[in-house]
């Protein structure tokens, strides 16, 4: 610690409390004794707390200790003059947002400039009259307050950011691990029975996707199958479609209807989601294949996404109108049957899939869509489906769905067992 | 989207510019509120410049037609284009909600 270091602490009789704000800090950097303690006294007067140093070196000291509010520094000094002291502050991380106030004998435009360019705020010439000096140091003591606020925000700013981000990393981590518990509940991809395979793609809007898909084995000779679809996006939607997912199980469905037939699993369902206060409710699409005369039945609340396609002749939509789940409690939903044949593909799928705009706003529609079914004929199912994502894709140009878009196919690849029943 | 609000002598024409989704449905709600709040008996939603509507735009339409129903008011829908018609007719809408191709079809009918 330098002896010429003083720092004198001037309290009025009443600042001892807490809550009173503390007075400014002047820190005066002059190497002559006489001007400096003269200043010093002038300031102490206004009610400034006042540290003296007597070259730029002691001063950069005491700054990084005390933080001053204000500088008031001789230009000419021995060790480190006033510019290059306020070039050394300006670099400082610590320091480099403190208000400089630059003394001189002479205030010539070229010094002045000088002055500013290296660093320095303002300048106070050393034959300043009283009122100038204390307007000058008034002036920068607003400036330095206005600072610090400024830093103190950036700093709540700063703070606060990271404690969203922080928050945010949670989030989508519990989203993340919300999607591979979804993900888990879809069915496995491959030979689902013998004679039957299933492929399918599914492309969530978001991390946790509101649409979702079940392909079960009901009992020995019934496959039971579904394809929901939540109204509206988000997280919210996709506990909706768990829970209805739920509702759908096969056990869930045998212990309440005793069977997985489609017009009961609907008509249970419609009595057990209604629309909600917020106009939100399913689409919902189910099937029952009994295995051995590879007879479908189906039904549908509202539900467009099921499509036949055979070798033999162009695909077909399964579809009729009818209520979605939960628009009118004495909806009835008719049952349909179909006989496919060895060779056939039944698709279900999620609107998403086809209800994507090109980037002038014409969408690419079930059309599109059916034809890409039917050119994919002779390929694996798993390409077709691959196709169908691709071409949605490439018209909408983008990778990402607006909403759930999700395709399931199933392919009677053979003689299902038991076929000697049909 | 757009929303303009039409009096007319027997109720209030919404005339909604854009796609009726789930990222519109605060403003759709919001001007059917307003509509609700200034005593309108029949709402009057125009359809005729909404390309597209999502699940979430039915389940509003759906929604506001059950509210308007329990106040003994009236919602029905003007001129949709196409593919919202189909749309529309796949969810059953048009046995819920009267849909008309003309204001004149939609004012004579609620008159008679």
């Amino acid at each position: 610690m330098n002896s010429n270091v003083t720092q004198p602490i001037e309290r009025r009789a009443d600042s001892s409390t807490e809550s009173e704000e503390a007075a400014p800090t002047v820190l005066l950097v002059e190497d002559e004794t006489i001007t400096r303690t003269s200043m010093a006294a002038r300031l102490r007067r206004l009610g400034h707390r006042v540290l003296e140093a007597e070259n730029g070196l002691v001063a950069l000291d005491v700054a990084r200790r005390e933080r001053p509010d204000l500088y008031i520094v001789d230009w000419m000094m021995p060790e480190m003059d006033g510019p290059t002291f306020c070039e050394t502050v300006r670099r400082d991380p610590l320091l480099k947002s403190s208000q400089l106030l630059l003394m001189t004998a002479h205030d010539q435009p070229a010094q002045i400039a000088e002055g500013l360019a290296r660093g320095a705020d303002d300048f106070l010439s050393k034959s300043a009259s009283k009122q100038e000096i204390v307007a000058r140091v008034l002036a920068g003591l607003r400036t330095s307050r206005l600072v610090r606020e400024l830093e103190t925000t950036g700093n709540e700013l700063e703070s606060s950011l990271l404690l969203l981000q922080k928050k945010q990393a949670e989030t989508e981590a519990d989203l993340q691990s919300a999607a591979a518990f979804v993900r888990s509940l879809l069915p496995p991809q491959g030979s689902l029975v013998q004679g039957i395979a299933l492929a399918w793609e599914y492309q969530p809007s978001l991390m946790l996707g509101g649409d979702l898909f079940g392909v079960m084995a009901i009992d020995a000779d019934y496959l039971g199958l579904y394809i929901l679809d939540a109204s509206g996006h988000g997280v919210a939607a996709a506990l909706r479609s768990a829970s209805l997912m739920t509702f759908l199980r096969a056990e869930n469905m045998l212990r309440l209807l005793g069977s997985y037939d489609p017009e009961k699993v609907l008509h249970e369902a419609n009595r057990c989601f209604p629309l909600s206060a917020e106009g939100e409710y399913f689409t919902l699409w189910v099937g029952q294949l009994h295995m051995p005369t590879r007879c479908l039945s189906y039904a549908s609340a509202g539900h467009s996404g099921a499509l036949v396609s055979s070798a033999q002749s162009s695909s077909r939509w399964l579809t009729r109108s009818s209520s979605p789940l939960g628009f009118d409690p004495s909806a009835q939903f008719a049952c349909e049957r179909i006989d496919l044949q060895p060779g056939d593909r039944l698709f279900l799928l999620s609107d998403g899939i086809y209800e994507v705009p090109s980037p002038n706003g014409e969408l690419w529609g079930r059309e599109r869509f059916q034809d890409v079914i039917d050119r994919g004929k002779r390929t694996s199912l798993s390409a077709t489906i691959a196709a169908c994502f691709s071409q949605a894709r490439s018209w909408q140009q983008t990778q990402y769905f607006q909403d759930d878009a999700a395709i399931v196919g199933l392919e009677l690849t053979g003689d299902p067992k038991g076929s000697s029943n049909g | 989207m757009q929303i303009n609000e039409r009096i007319v002598p027997q109720g209030t024409i919404l005339d909604v510019v854009g796609d009726l989704t789930y990222a519109n449905r605060g403003a759709f709600k919001a001007a059917v509120e307003k509509a609700k709040n200034a005593g309108c008996r029949h709402l009057i939603v125009n359809l005729e410049k909404v390309r597209f509507v999502d699940s979430a735009g039915l389940g509003l339409l759906v929604l506001i037609s059950q509210n308007l129903k329990l106040i003994q008011a009236q919602l029905s829908v003007l001129k949709p284009q196409l593919y919202v018609r189909e749309i529309m007719s796949l969810a059953n809408i048009p046995k819920m909600i009267p849909i008309y191709e003309s204001e004149e079809a939609v004012l004579t009918a609620r008159a008679a």
